[in-house]
């Protein structure tokens, strides 16, 4: 074979491979968060959502790198436990494999000590913080992006969701005028949403606090905190308090026939964990949630993770929606998806959503706020006949 | 790399947790104040660097102290009591400590935030390291020297009148007070020295982590801090540390993969370790370097005499 033989051979070999190269290249974005524990629902949740929004993006072609190559979207799930020490070990892991981008975590008590480890400031050369960009979907808790410059949510704004919930109360229902609270006083995000968010919501709104009462995530004992809420004889009752608790208090409502006109619960209750739960004790109960499945994307997003074998939740969703909004980053940015381009790929990811200012979400358009948080369009559902319906979508 | 750093962090202020117990123990005595102790450095060294502005040595050894001192003034009351009710009173201290945290709220004024506990919420913001520009392995490598050092200490203790006296009272209250030990202050040392090693345990969590509350605090460190030194065996200072590898290393890191199986697998394997070596994975023989380099005498009270 004489050179220029050879030479057109292997021109023409390496034209036919290189697109089955391209066709093997990945981005990998990396999934983590309670997967066990008393909360593990959430993250078995949020890591099917993930895996059906990878596998949609992939069935349209995956995402456009720089060089105009397409690579398809890997995803991998990590178990914290809802525990802090294993939230950073398992950040400081995923950020040694080739993720460009981490999805998590579940629970706001492991987000605010992971934020405080990433760097505060982008391009603070006096902060050795690391330096990885995370898109949390569940951790609620108000706030907790403003901590680091390389964190970003889509998780509802609850103080505008409560804020509008307690108006809409107040105008359909003239003659409440009293509410208890009930709060898991030890859980972060149930404490503060009572505390920073419901509470003050209702006091702006003319309703007067006529008592608390508060428990633990592990209580399973409810009947004083439901004796002094019989005995204040509330027309509203708001329950700042995950699904498991959530039932327990109104197993125990129901028990001691504390009926009040207006029943509120948490964001993160609006879940199939309290319809499988307490169904029937949890009839009427109004809560403001980001998710429900109203129009074709929603339904679609649902059926795709009901397909694995999980729910869709306000949670999940925000899951869903984070893969969406990181592919149209990716699309956007110029990412290289090579070994080498690792670090400076992960920074463009990080530029690209803090450019946001808009991102599309499954009940519409996702407003980007400038410190990391999202508002989201919401709606406030109802338990009823052991299925979460819409009761009122502000915005329609 | 930072992954492994981080790991070795982690095992580093674990480490402490359990040789603070291992004092205690050593007495004979099960002491479930400990992550109570832990939250106290934590608390301490974090409003000491974050709220006051000191440099990280002094406060990890202030948090020490305070720890010690709470832990001497508690010993006192709490080791009039021995066995199960011990293992009660150090628990309703260790919850005490838990509930105070839980309530306090204490922030000061720092570069236009308020930095301090806040409560439930928790103590956020103790970001010494980075802010200071110290490097994972840096980190990494001042907790080691920490817990070198008190390995050392023990160590050495150990092979010490005081150690013998430790040891004593752990084997046999009785016949250490017949030769005129004094039990209480026995005790009590025991109980402020694993105070100061908490306290520096915690201080340095409470700065790996950057964010502590009330909630890391509770009954579940509090029962990790007793099973290292009791799984890793009470002979020397290097059962805790085998322990420490073994539940953080192993069962906690390495089987992660394996989602909720992990939880159940943790404690099966910890009975079955527990089975297998009843008396903790190096036995409960004071571990001797010097007998690995010769063979000790067969008779040596003979050869004496002789």
């Amino acid at each position: 074979m004489t050179l220029a033989k050879f030479l057109t051979v292997s021109t023409l070999a390496l034209t036919v491979a290189a697109p089955a190269l391209a066709e093997d290249k990945t981005i990998s974005i990396a999934g983590f968060g309670a997967a066990s524990g008393v909360v593990g629902i959430f993250g078995q949740n949020s890591g099917a959502a993930m895996s059906a929004a990878a596998e949609k993006i992939n069935a349209e072609g995956g995402v456009t790198l720089a060089d105009g190559s397409t690579a398809m979207i890997e995803t991998t799930y990590y178990d914290d436990r809802c525990n802090a020490e294993e939230g950073i070990s398992v950040l400081r892991r995923i950020a040694t494999t080739d993720a460009l981008v981490a999805v998590g975590p579940t629970c706001s008590n492991v987000a605010e000590p992971l934020f405080g480890i990433l760097q505060a400031k982008v391009d603070d050369d006096g902060d050795t913080g690391l330096q990885f960009p995370v898109f949390t979907d569940v951790a609620i808790k108000g706030g907790l992006a403003g901590i680091s410059e390389w964190v970003f949510r889509n998780t509802p704004s609850e103080a505008m969701m409560y804020d509008n919930l307690f108006a809409w109360i107040r105008e359909t229902h003239p003659e409440a005028k009293t509410i208890y609270g009930g709060v898991e006083e030890d859980f972060a995000h149930s404490r503060a949403t009572w505390y920073a968010v419901m509470k003050e919501a209702a006091i702006k709104h003319g309703f007067e606090v006529v008592g608390e009462a508060q428990w633990l995530l592990n209580d399973t004992n409810f009947s004083n905190q439901v004796r002094g809420m019989r005995r204040a004889e509330p027309d509203v009752v708001a329950i700042s308090a995950h699904p498991f608790t959530t039932c327990g208090a109104l197993r125990e409502m129901a028990r001691q026939k504390v009926e009040p006109e207006v029943l509120v619960g948490l964001t993160s209750s609006s879940s199939l964990e309290t319809l499988s739960g307490c169904a029937a004790e949890a009839e009427g109960m109004i809560i403001p949630t980001s998710f429900a499945p109203v129009n074709d994307d929603a339904k679609f997003a649902a059926d795709a993770v009901a397909a694995k074998g999980a729910a869709l939740d306000l949670h999940s969703a925000a899951a869903w929606e984070n893969f969406m909004i990181l592919r149209d980053v990716i699309n956007a940015a110029g990412i290289e998806g090579t070994a080498d381009s690792r670090d400076a790929d992960r920074r463009k990811i990080r530029d690209g959503l803090a450019a946001l200012t808009e991102a599309e979400g499954l009940l519409g358009q996702n407003k980007r706020l400038p410190d990391g948080e999202a508002e989201k369009p919401y709606v406030f559902v109802g338990a009823s006949d052991a299925s979460w319906t819409v009761v009122h979508a502000p915005d329609s | 790399m930072d992954f492994y750093f981080g790991l070795l962090q982690i095992f580093g202020v674990h480490t402490l947790l359990g040789l603070s117990a291992y004092v205690v123990l050593l007495t004979g005595q099960v002491s479930m104040a400990q992550a109570g102790f832990y939250a106290i450095g934590a608390y301490a060294a974090g409003a000491a660097t974050a709220m006051f502005g000191m440099h990280i040595i002094p406060a990890v050894l202030l948090a020490g102290l305070v720890s010690a001192a709470i832990a001497c003034a508690v010993g006192f009351p709490a080791l009039r009591v021995k066995g199960l009710m011990l293992v009660v009173a150090t628990l309703a201290f260790g919850e005490m400590v838990r509930m105070i945290f839980f309530n306090l709220t204490w922030q000061v004024e720092r570069d236009g935030a308020l930095v301090g506990p806040n409560g439930a919420e928790g103590f956020r913001a103790i970001r010494y390291f980075p802010e200071n520009g110290w490097e994972i392995w840096q980190v990494t490598t001042l907790i080691w020297i920490f817990v070198a050092l008190v390995m050392a200490a023990l160590w050495w203790m150990d092979r010490t009148r005081a150690g013998a006296v430790l040891r004593a009272v752990g084997h046999d209250e009785v016949a250490a007070q017949s030769i005129g030990l004094n039990l209480t202050a026995v005790k009590v040392g025991a109980m402020t020295a694993g105070g100061f090693i908490a306290g520096i345990g915690g201080s340095l969590y409470a700065h790996t982590v950057t964010h502590i509350e009330h909630g890391i605090f509770g009954v579940l460190l509090a029962t990790f801090a007793v099973a290292y030194p009791i799984l890793g065996g009470l002979g020397s200072v290097f059962g805790t540390l085998i322990a420490v590898l073994f539940i953080q290393g192993f069962l906690v890191e390495g089987l992660r993969f394996m989602g909720d199986w992990r939880s159940l697998l943790f404690g099966a394997l910890i009975v079955v370790a527990m089975n297998l070596r009843p008396k903790g994975l190096l036995g409960d023989t004071p571990l001797r370097l010097g007998g690995l380099r010769r063979k000790p005498s067969s008779t040596p009270a003979l050869q004496e005499a002789d």
